[in-house]
Formats: structure tokens, sequence, C-alpha cells
């Protein structure tokens, strides 16, 4: 299988993760937004030494991987690509910050510990932002942004953007599969055609956003983007979802849990 | 009253190079019209004119006894569906489901009868099993019905279906053609496709180099062997 055909079925498999029914895919997109966005800011919040701190914030992706019925290993190979640059983000600090600092008792570059601390900030982030996808559709996203009143063409382009990733993969395919099939024996395409294929898939697009628009026009579009999503409701649950995982949040950013543990056997 | 009334229309993309020239042609209400021609005979821009998306036409072209022009246009797209020869390009919600809402939605419906609406179109394309699929996952037949739901769902008095044939499996195709021969509404199919122009269309208009050659029965046209392969085209195949 190609890459751009692996890409397509990835797509297709986080698509049927979201219509699983699971009581994690259940709840109501705006609390699950909510929560992701609300975890996010408590966890860069974190001071960046505080590494036991920010350990602990582990623990919502942790619950939610065990619970919610998702694979830890499906979602790193998922965001394999993403997780190198995350662990880039610090990697000089050990070299500007040279202080040192004590960590499980052995003195250590307060870089390093920062680096570690950053490191781990991204890659919670990153599983925090992968159950949300994983557990709710990109309509249902919309449909929470819609109800947070944010701008019409945000939310459009939004689903616009997702919908064309899909023909934009597809073309791709299209136009790679007929150049290996006339140019048997190469490994993948030569860069004397790069900028022919580019452009190529450039005009291509651009034909393509003119007819969507025109379809769209044609249906009454306006740039007032009405998007309804009838089938949520909220429920009981929910708000105590929101508020559970709310106030675990804040406990964990102000209180140190690992040493709240920890006195209680020692 | 006609339902369509186009007088004198000629229209180029680029100055000096008309692709439609001097055309005149009404349609009743509850006519069936096959538009059929060679490739390039301006089929598909005759079709987009009506719905307005090539401005700078010279002629007159009214739909339901409205000019068609910029001002007009929101009235004139409430009144006429067009179905896009690419379903892709269609298509560009992420659900069936949503992208048949699309278009009521849009004309400020209720909630419920955005719903109604979509159960029907869906139901009476026959797929209202796919309503939840995402539109990545059809195959070209269900894109093509999908496609013709977004459109059924406006309950538009004209329907402009442009190659609405292509790429299908005979079982989607006669598909297509039960559908179409369901409809009361207004239709003007453009395609290559002579046998299905037979079984939907009591009309046929046969256009070439960007005039109308002929216009009559379907019956007449699609049997005059001559007239149709001076035109770069063949008799129906269960004609031949």
């Amino acid at each position: 299988m190609s890459k751009i055909s692996s890409a397509i079925t990835e797509i297709h498999r986080i698509e049927d993760l979201q219509k699983r029914d699971q009581w994690l895919n259940r709840i109501h997109p705006l609390v699950k937004l909510a929560c992701t966005c609300f975890y996010i800011v408590c966890l860069v919040s974190f001071n960046p030494y505080d590494i036991l701190g920010v350990l602990s914030m582990g623990l919502y992706p942790l619950i939610l991987f065990m619970t919610g019925d998702l694979s830890i290993t499906d979602c790193l190979r998922r965001v394999r690509i993403v997780l190198p640059l995350v662990c880039l983000i610090g990697i000089f600090n050990p070299i500007f910050d040279r202080a040192p600092m004590l960590l499980f008792g052995f003195a250590v570059r307060a870089g390093f510990v920062s680096m570690l601390t950053l490191i781990m900030k991204g890659v919670f982030a990153v599983l925090a932002s992968y159950i949300l996808i994983a557990s709710t559709s990109i309509e249902n996203i919309c449909y929470a942004l819609s109800i947070l009143h944010l701008p019409g063409i945000l939310i459009t382009e939004t689903l616009l953007i997702y919908r064309y990733v899909g023909l934009l993969l597809a073309e791709t395919e299209r136009i790679t599969q007929a150049y290996s099939l006339r140019a048997p024996g190469q490994k993948g395409v030569h860069f004397k055609v790069w900028g022919s294929l580019a452009g190529q898939m450039l005009l291509r697009s651009m034909d393509r956003a003119n007819d969507v628009f025109a379809s769209m026009s044609l249906r009454g579009y306006s740039s007032d983007f009405r998007y309804r999503k009838s089938g949520i409701r909220w429920r009981a649950f929910d708000l105590l979802y929101l508020a559970v995982w709310c106030c675990a949040f804040l406990f964990l950013r102000n209180f140190p849990l690992f040493e709240i543990v920890g006195s209680l056997f020692v | 009253m006609r339902q369509i009334e186009i007088r004198n229309l000629t229209f180029a993309y680029m100055k000096g190079a008309d692709i439609l020239k001097d055309i005149s042609l009404s349609v009743s209400p509850g006519e069936s019209v096959g538009l059929v021609g060679a490739n390039g005979a301006g089929k598909s821009t005759l079709l987009k004119i009506l719905v307005g998306l090539n401005p700078g036409f010279a002629g007159s072209v009214t739909v339901g006894g409205i000019p068609v022009e910029k001002g007009t246009l929101p009235k004139i797209r409430q009144k006429i569906g067009y179905v896009f020869q690419d379903s892709d390009s269609q298509l560009f919600m992420t659900t069936v489901g949503e992208d048949v809402a699309f278009g009521p939605r849009n004309y400020g419906l209720s909630e419920s009868e955005v719903r109604a609406r979509t159960d029907r179109a869906l139901a009476e394309t026959g797929i209202t099993h796919i309503k939840d699929r995402p539109i990545m996952r059809l195959s070209g037949g269900e894109k093509k019905l999908a496609s013709i739901a977004t459109i059924l769902s406006m309950e538009p008095e004209i329907l402009l279906l442009d190659e609405p044939s292509i790429a299908l499996d005979p079982k989607n195709r006669r598909n297509i053609i039960n559908i179409l021969n369901r409809l009361q509404a207004t239709k003007i199919i453009a395609s290559h496709d002579l046998d299905m122009i037979m079984d939907t269309c009591s009309r046929t208009v046969l256009m070439g180099d960007g005039k109308i050659i002929a216009d009559g029965p379907t019956d007449k046209i699609l049997r005059d062997k001559a007239l149709l392969e001076e035109n770069s085209l063949e008799l129906p195949l269960r004609l031949q």
C-alpha cells in the first residue's frame, strides 16, 4: 500500500474510532473540547522545573486511554511524526541552563529537568488532543465551536479543509500512480518533474475549489454557515465529567500529588 | 407559460472564442429535455448559464419569468437544482446527511423541516442507510445518488443534471434512470449516454459547435443516424 493510501486508510480508521459506541464518544463535544483546552492550559502553566507536577498531569490521558478503550500503541504510531518535533523543543535547554539542581536525589543540570518537563508537556498535550479527535467527529467539534460562537467562516474552513484533505490525498495518489506506471523502476518522483506535478496539483486544486464554491453558492451559501447537530443532547453526566476533571486539573496544578501520596506511606 | 426561456444567447469564456452562438430555447413546466452533443458542444456551459455560474453572456435568459442576473440569483437558485458532473465537486460536507441538509439549512428552514426534507431526499434516492457515512467512504454510485439527494432536499422546480450516468455501473445507472423518471420536476439532462436520454427524456436538443442543431421528440432525433453521425454521435446502443 502506498503512503498516500495508508494516510487515507488512517483517516478512515480514526473516523471508525469516532463512531464507536463508547461512553467517551457519547460525552457532549463541547465538554470534551473544554476539558481538553483546560487541561492543556493547566499543563503549560506548570513551572518548567516542576517535573513531578507535570508527570501527575499524565493521569488524565492515562485514565482516558484505559477506560475509553483506546490503544496507546495506535496513538503513538499515529502521532509519531509530531513526537520528535515535540521532543526537539527543549533540546538546547541542558546546554544553556547549566545551574545544578536535585532530581530524585541526584544532582543534574536544571536545563535537563526543564527539557524533560517540556517534552512531557508536549507529549501529554498531543495525547489529550488525540483523545479528543479519536472520540469526537469533526462535525461535532465544529458544532461545539459554533456553540462558542466562533466566526462561521472559521468553522466552515475547518470542515472544508478536513473534507479537502481526503480529496487532495486521492488526487495526489492518482497523479503519482499515473507517474509511477510510466516510470517503472524509479523510486519516488524524479526532481525534474516536481515542478510540473506541483503545478498540476495547484491547478486541479483551484478548479476543485471553484467547483465546490459554486456548489455551495447554488445551495444558498452566502458566507453565513448554518450548522446544527440535532442528535446531541446535554446530560447530567456531561456536566459531572467536566466538573470532576476541571477540579482534578486545578488540584494537580496547585498541590503536589506525588508528595501527598508519598507522605501517606512515609 | 415557459419555465425556461433563452433568447439569442451568446457566450464566450475568452473574447472572440464563442462557446454558445445565438441559442434560443424554451422549456415548459414538467418537461424532460435531453441535451446531447459532442465534447465541447456547449452543453455544460449552457446549464451553468441557467444557474448563473457563467455570467457575462449576451442575449436573455429567464427562469420562471425571472431574468438570470446577479441580483436575482438567490431566487433563481431556489428554483433550480444543479447536479455537477463530478460528484466530488458537489459533496463538500463530511457526512451524507449533513451534505443533504446543507441547502435547506441555508434557506433558513426550521430544523424539523430540514430533517424531514433530508430524510425524504435520502429515501427518494434510496440511500437512507448511508446517511451518517463520511463522503470520503462512498463508492462512485453512492456519491452520484448523494449528489442528487443534496439537490432534491431543496425541492427545486427544475433539475439540471450534467452527465448523471457517467462512470456508473449498469445497476447504479438503471437506479438513477428510475429515480429521474419518478421525479415530477422539469429536467434538463446533459449526457452522452443516449440510451439514458431515450429512457428519461421525451424531448431532445442536439447541440454542435455552440449551436442548436436539432430540437424535437427524442424518438425522432435519436433515431436519425445521419444527423447523429454528422455531430460526432452514434445511434443509441439499443438501436445499433
